[in-house]
């Protein structure tokens, strides 16, 4: 073998490693700085038992086109603006993805965890929290900030608590106690503080969503399809949602369900289903396909509504039901136009 | 007292006959350096650069601030072109195309060049010659189709938020899938160019004429083309998100995984072992 057939397979090995390098580094991480703004760095904090995981990029979402158009068609929302003066936090530009997960709970809204990585003042966030009554205390290494109960604290005594008081009583316990979490540089996880401490012992442990084989293997189909999704089980919510029982003995046959959203000039996206058998599938395919029947009976000669319905597609075979939908910019510059003539409408008539 | 002298009629005692699997390995040393080399290889380097060039170009774009791909509205995202990509370049083309090139030269190539003699005269079994060479284009095509796949993966999956580690298992079986194909082909090709005697033409005939027709057709005569057994690896190999299920609902019949990885490999047994007994007992008349 010459030198130069050497080189060559050593090139052509060297090119190979590093690819398949690159791709494993990504497969343990979760993305790479600067190539992806992956979700899997997020999933690592989110228990393995969470009964349905939810993501967003915000950073996308917040930049693409879609949004750039709604803020013409929603108000501006001061809520964001104060959100910003309280906590220093610019939802806009300072975040840059959100995953949750929900845990379940003793009631629908206990058992929530939210992951969210940006640029955060943490120094500002801690004095505000303890400001309106947060304790701060430190679990496994990591700074955690745990909220009275607001409700609680209104029914107790008309003055807010001080830092550091407790509120003992039985009524107070059932409801969730907020909580922020620290975890890493430009890492925060917030929610409930029971579940913010499960999120905390998944990043430490390892034994995180990523060990969910069930979610996982969902998560991986649809993450690839947009920059917000989200899966989950049904068992588990029902379970944990506080339905009644009639109600959660007619939900459809299905035990997985998953949905993605790609926002760019339009929005774009799939649900998908997974029942308990191809019967159920068959059933909720026919339910869907009435669905869609009947919006076009009701959209009459739209052209716009007529394009979107016509873009919602039936998709998946045996036991996996799909829907995938588009929202054409098109729409979106109507409902612009429908939100302008509201307004002037509105506008007072000068007699 | 003078020493005595070793006689010059004194003959050596007669050398062992290298083992098959050393003779093998020296015909494959021997072999990979000349293909490589070869005006195949620029023709090789065409074929696998266009993807690449492809994929520099939507990249660019991208950087450039283009808007991402859509098809009847809905968002193409990074994996479901490269799905694209290696379907419609690498596995329809690139990889049929190579084998017929590549496979086809093995022994023709020897015939042509009237060189053959020289290798059979050699006291190595025949069918090594062509397990030899068959082993050099395996070597030579992975060496540069598979490098070639993975840079187009790096550049196309992270668009349209694809994510690479999401996207690495899906990676590996695409490069398997390659391989077994590369490998398929080439068995094929080589029992063509040893038994035939204008193997190239009635490659390209089977690869562009044979195989795109036997699809069309209705009935059993798709199963004796290896895309039939190729695409039934596919699905497994592709992404599984909505927008490819477009592309894998063109292809309505494919045989199972198991099917399709059983065939593959008697084709790939039965093709080898039968240019090598070609190789072993056909007398090659070189033209004057």
């Amino acid at each position: 073998m010459t030198r130069g057939t050497r080189y060559f397979l050593a090139g052509s090995a060297f090119v190979a490693i590093l690819g398949l390098g690159t791709g494993l580094v990504a497969y343990y991480n979760g993305g790479l700085p600067g190539v992806s703004r992956g979700s899997e760095a997020d999933l690592a904090f989110l228990p393995a038992g969470a009964a349905a995981v939810g993501f967003a990029d915000v950073r996308a979402i917040m930049n693409s086109e879609f949004r750039q158009k709604l803020r013409q068609v929603l108000p501006t929302g001061e809520e964001l603006n104060h959100f910003k003066t309280e906590l220093g936090v610019d939802i806009e530009h300072d975040i840059d993805t959100v995953a949750a997960a929900y845990l379940g709970g003793p009631t629908p809204f206990s058992g929530a965890v939210v992951i969210v990585r940006g640029r955060f003042n943490d120094v500002n966030i801690e004095t505000i929290a303890t400001q309106h009554g947060a304790v701060a205390e430190q679990y496994k290494n990591v700074r955690v900030l745990t909220f009275t109960h607001p409700v609680a604290a209104a029914s107790v005594a008309d003055t807010p608590l001080q830092p550091g008081e407790q509120i003992v009583d039985a009524d107070v316990k059932a409801h969730p106690v907020p909580a922020v979490a620290f975890l890493q540089p430009g890492v925060l996880a917030l929610g409930e503080s029971d579940a913010v401490k499960k999120a905390i012992d998944a990043g430490e442990s390892g034994e995180d969503l990523r060990k969910n084989t069930e979610l996982k293997s969902l998560i991986d189909e649809v993450r690839g399809t947009g920059n917000a999704w989200f899966v989950g089980r049904t068992d588990m919510l029902a379970q944990h949602s506080g339905m009644p029982q009639e109600v959660v003995d007619h939900l459809p046959a299905v035990s997985l369900f998953a949905a993605s959203v790609h926002v760019n000039g339009g929005l774009s996206g799939a649900l998908r289903a997974e029942a308990r058998d191809s019967k159920s599938a068959e059933q909720l395919r026919d339910v869907i396909r009435g669905a869609l029947a009947a919006g076009k009976l009701v959209s009459g000669d739209n052209p716009k509504m007529d394009a979107m319905l016509s873009s919602l597609q039936i998709t998946g075979s045996g036991n996996s039901v799909g829907l995938t939908f588009a929202v054409p910019p098109e729409l979106l510059d109507l409902l612009n136009g429908l939100a302008a003539a509201h307004h002037l409408n509105d506008a007072p008539v000068k007699k | 007292m003078a020493e005595p002298v070793r006689s010059s009629s004194t003959q050596a005692p007669p050398t062992q006959a290298p083992s098959f699997g050393y003779a093998v390995m020296r015909v494959f040393d021997l072999s990979i350096g000349e293909m490589l080399w070869s005006r195949r290889t620029v023709f090789m380097a065409l074929v696998v650069g266009v993807p690449v060039l492809m994929a520099v170009i939507l990249r660019l774009l991208q950087a450039a601030g283009a808007s991402q791909i859509s098809v009847n509205n809905v968002a193409v995202t990074g994996p479901v072109i490269f799905g694209v990509m290696l379907w419609m370049f690498f596995l329809r083309f690139s990889v049929p195309v190579l084998g017929v090139f590549y496979g086809t030269s093995l022994i023709a190539d020897e015939v042509e060049d009237k060189t053959i003699t020289y290798l059979f005269s050699r006291p190595i079994p025949r069918s090594a010659i062509l397990i030899g060479k068959y082993l050099a284009y395996l070597a030579c095509t992975i060496c540069v189709v598979l490098p070639s796949v993975i840079i187009v993966w790096l550049l196309i999956v992270p668009l349209g938020g694809g994510s690479l580690g999401a996207n690495f298992i899906d990676l590996l079986k695409d490069l398997g899938l390659l391989a077994l194909g590369l490998a398929v082909y080439g068995a094929l090709f080589a029992l063509i160019g040893a038994g035939m005697k204008r193997p190239l033409l009635s490659g390209l005939i089977f690869v562009l004429g044979w195989e795109p027709l036997a699809g069309l057709l209705p009935g059993y005569l798709k199963r004796l083309s290896i895309a039939y057994y190729v695409q039934g690896l596919v699905p497994q190999a592709m992404p599984s998100n909505t927008p490819m299920s477009l592309l894998q609902g063109l292809f309505r019949e494919v045989p199972s995984l198991t099917e399709s990885l059983i065939w593959l490999a008697i084709i790939l047994g039965l093709c080898l072992w039968f240019a090598a007994r070609t190789v072993t007992r056909r007398e090659y008349i070189l033209e004057q």
